[in-house]
């Protein structure tokens, strides 16, 4: 089956650049031509039709193709061995509880959080070590980069149009990792989350900016989950108070820890929901009291049950960082977890 | 069913792009001062007054 998008000549390779600026068709970064011979390589290796229906964007009734994802993954920089992961990514994120109208629109600036597990992370060569959260590697950065371009390009999510993030943060460039399975004991995220053991599949969040943490004095693993939890509620006084999936990026050091101490994630979660808590009244303590009212001895609690917090296993090897990524708003978005190229005409679970 | 949309001023130009895009440009909507969560209830009570006049006119379908 033939392409249907509609076909533009340029002179140069600099003149596509400017074509596509001109457009408002990237992200302010140069986009590689999504040439036939590209977008079909794409479409190829997926093993998908150009006019395969992804999903449907629930708000705008708005079609996503399998072609006008391709397009915009070659413009980003991937390559066909790529093109599997940004589709079953968009996916995920055009499932019902994804919310992807409301967290792509919102004033709340978050951006998608990618995360993949199995198989395909290596065969991709997809970077779980050194810099994880940022230009890790080629894959994980053209990855993270063509879900903006498709939201750009194919929802007309720009800013100060459907965007209407105040701030935004970098994550909104590319907000990709893989998980470090190799390097980690744990059970995988996906698996975690109910996908079959050893399938390749991705998991979106829409994600607030990493906050980083520290505190690599100490091998006590409850003394360590009490830095990520006082970081997640610092983010409740100081952001919202609404729960939600949070998400914890621990590097290999502080697995280290955990793993000796025979901490799973389950274990890792159940700590987490009992200690990321706050008053109400504590809003006082940051400029917050007019909202406290009558109700300053109310609990709240950052997650709604230990499951809601995604705990990834990745990172560089030395240093005792990790990080807290938060919720866009609280429960308004839920995170999703698709396999990948598991059946593509199966209902997603 | 009968309904009226009201939005802030800051937030004109998105519900001008989202009625466009769902195929009914030119909605019509009240509109409010901006921002809302930081008002106090004198401010919030004359916002609401104003709205109140422009979504009756809305309702009753004066804009057509």
């Amino acid at each position: 089956m033939p392409l249907a998008s509609r076909r533009y000549e340029v002179a140069d390779m600099m003149a596509a650049q400017e074509f596509y600026h001109s457009r408002g068709w990237t992200d302010g970064l140069p986009v590689v031509p999504p040439t036939a011979d590209a977008v079909e390589a794409c479409l190829e290796w997926a093993g998908l039709a150009p006019d395969h229906l992804v999903g449907v964007e629930p708000v705008r009734a708005c079609a996503i193709t399998a072609e006008k994802l391709a397009v915009n993954a070659v413009m980003a920089g991937c390559l066909p061995m790529h093109f599997p992961v940004v589709v079953t990514a968009f996916t995920a994120m055009l499932q019902e509880p994804f919310l992807l109208h409301g967290a792509t629109a919102s004033t709340g600036g978050c951006a998608v959080l990618v995360v993949v597990n199995g198989p395909i992370t290596a065969d991709i060569g997809m970077d779980a070590t050194f810099n994880a959260l940022a230009s890790s590697d080629r894959a994980s950065t053209a990855i993270g980069r063509s879900l903006r371009l498709c939201l750009i390009n194919l929802m007309d999510v720009r800013p100060g149009a459907i965007d209407r993030s105040v701030l935004g943060h970098p994550g909104k460039i590319s907000y990709c990792l893989a998980e470090d399975e190799a390097g980690s004991e744990w059970l995988p995220l996906a698996e975690e989350r109910g996908m079959p053991v050893g399938a390749s599949c991705v998991t979106v969040m829409a994600a607030g900016a990493p906050r980083q943490l520290m505190n690599e004095w100490t091998t006590v693993p409850e003394e360590i989950l009490d830095t990520f939890a006082s970081e997640i509620r610092a983010n409740m006084r100081h952001y919202s108070i609404w729960p939600g999936n949070y998400a914890i990026v621990v590097p290999p050091q502080l697995r280290a820890h955990f793993h000796a101490a025979g901490w799973s994630k389950a274990d890792v979660r159940a700590y987490v929901f009992e200690k990321a808590r706050i008053l109400r009244s504590e809003w006082a303590d940051c400029g917050k009291g007019a909202v406290v009212r009558d109700r300053g001895g109310s609990e709240y609690a950052a997650l709604s049950a230990p499951e809601d917090l995604l705990v990834i296993a990745a990172g560089g090897p030395a240093g005792g960082f990790g990080a807290v990524i938060p919720p866009w708003l609280g429960p308004k978005s839920r995170a999703v977890t698709v396999a990948i190229g598991a059946c593509v005409d199966c209902e997603i679970p | 069913m009968p309904s009226a949309g009201i939005m802030t001023e800051t937030f004109v130009s998105a519900a001008e792009l989202m009625a466009r895009v769902l195929g009914a440009e030119d909605y019509p909507f009240a509109v409010i001062e901006h921002p809302i969560s930081s008002a106090d209830q004198a401010a919030l009570a004359a916002r609401a007054e104003r709205a109140a006049a422009d979504c009756a006119r809305l309702l009753l379908n004066a804009d057509g």
